[in-house]
């Protein structure tokens, strides 16, 4: 477990516009499955966001497995998968194969290598048979798996999600919850308001009001949570 | 509105992309430069149903991809009745309309990612006028990506309306629309830049 690589913040506040979104967080975590949580607006997907250099400090430090967060932004979108909570506004091309084809390019790779690991990864997932299909026909379910498989196939070194369940029924949400949680090797940072996810995870931070309120051992933090907002 | 990728092996799923989108330009500046000519629109029509034929998509395909652009078709009906003489105002619609039809062709036999990578190169030597062939490219797939989610979007808000008792009109449609839009594409710039084409 601690031989994962490190995410970093140092006295990172991020204000917008006068909003303060994130207030002096620091934090060192290496852990494979962080959970996030907290109520609207207390700042979780502003910290998601900045893993991968969506959204950059006002002031303080982010680093993220050996990258500066601000300066090497364009590094780290390539080391970072991150999963929205919208499946339509994630899929970039007509049908699901060619989506998933799509975070292939630009790597110099050839059209048969290119194919090839599209066809693996839509098997791992279970959907090959939905290969050629129009993306927007899918189900949520399905959509939010393509958005899996779309991240995967670029074998990133991060998944950041946000919550990627919260538009999913009971059923797919487990479906989701289990490929992130157990079958990812990579880190992930899952932020959720469903707390049965957030409980499986190795570390969960709360957040409220832009503060890191709270980070350590999935059980207290999230009794505590609960609560606070009974 | 702009037709998706159907899986298949006829002759025009195996020719190259790039011959494809070659063919395509090539057809449509024909069609357009040899406006005057009588012949012009019954060997175009004539072509454009070989094409569907050999493709094994049918004649039938080409009914459907007409009616999915029936508005487009009304709206240059409309506008260019009031300007123009008659004959001149459909024959000027009937080729736009061969030319979409041909333009599905492609569409329906061609890969997106195949079809990107060749409308790219054959924009390539647009860069030194400062165009951007991959943009291009990717609004090419993007266009037709996003079309369906802005119909599912429109659709959403007359049922909404519709529930609510809320008369049609096109300020009351139009602007939940463009709202919807705007997020959406809010959205879809984030997911870019996070799958690294930003
Ligand atoms: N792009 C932005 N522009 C202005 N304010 C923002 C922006 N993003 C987030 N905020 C504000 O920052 C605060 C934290 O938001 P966010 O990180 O999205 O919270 P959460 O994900 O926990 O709901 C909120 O008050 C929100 O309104
Ligand atoms: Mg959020």
């Amino acid at each position: 477990m601690t031989s994962l690589p490190l995410i970093s913040f140092d006295a990172v506040s991020v204000d917008f516009a006068g909003r303060t979104a994130l207030r002096d967080v620091s934090i060192v975590l290496h852990q494979r499955r962080i959970g996030v949580i907290g109520s609207n607006g207390s700042g979780k997907s502003t910290f998601a966001r900045m893993l991968n250099g969506l959204v950059s400090a006002t002031s303080g430090t982010v680093r993220v497995h050996d990258l500066d967060a601000a300066r090497q932004a364009k590094q780290l979108s390539r080391k970072v998968g991150f999963v929205f909570s919208n499946p339509d506004a994630q899929i970039v091309m007509p049908t699901v194969a060619e989506d998933v084809a799509f975070s292939l390019r630009g790597r110099g790779l050839s059209r048969t290598e290119v194919d090839d690991r599209v066809a693996s990864t839509l098997q791992t997932y279970g959907m090959s048979d939905h290969a050629d299909a129009p993306a927007h026909s899918l189900s949520g379910g399905q959509k939010q798996l393509l958005a899996l498989c779309a991240i995967l196939i670029g074998r990133p070194d991060l998944v950041v999600a946000d919550e990627p369940t919260a538009l999913l029924d009971a059923a797919n949400t487990r479906r989701i919850g289990n490929h992130l949680l157990d079958d990812l090797e990579q880190q992930l940072v899952l932020v959720t308001h469903d707390l049965r996810l957030a409980a499986r995870c190795d570390v969960v931070l709360r957040f409220d009001e832009g503060r890191l309120v709270e980070s350590g051992d999935p059980t207290s933090v999230i009794e505590r949570y609960e609560r606070e907002h009974a | 509105m702009i037709a998706v990728y159907r899986p298949g092996s006829s002759l025009l799923h195996r020719m190259p992309a790039g011959l494809k989108v070659l063919g395509f330009m090539a057809s449509a500046l024909a069609i357009t430069f040899t406006a005057g000519s009588v012949w012009t629109q019954p060997v175009a029509a004539v072509l454009v149903c070989a094409g569907y034929l050999v493709a094994g998509l049918g004649l039938r395909e080409i009914l459907r991809q007409v009616w999915a652009v029936r508005w487009v078709i009304l709206i240059m009906l409309v506008t260019q009745f009031v300007f123009l003489p008659p004959v001149v105002a459909s024959a000027n619609t009937g080729r736009v309309v061969t030319i979409m039809v041909l333009a599905a062709l492609i569409t329906l036999t061609t890969r997106i990612p195949a079809l990107l990578d060749a409308t790219e190169s054959s924009l390539a030597p647009l860069r030194r006028f400062g165009v951007n062939p991959a943009g291009v490219g990717l609004v090419l797939g993007m266009t037709i990506t996003t079309i369906p989610v802005i119909a599912g979007f429109a659709a959403t808000i007359r049922e909404a309306q519709r529930a609510r008792g809320v008369p049609v009109r096109i300020t009351t449609f139009a602007v939940p629309l463009l709202v919807m839009s705007l997020k959406h594409s809010d959205d879809l710039a984030d997911a870019l830049t996070a799958r690294g084409a930003g």
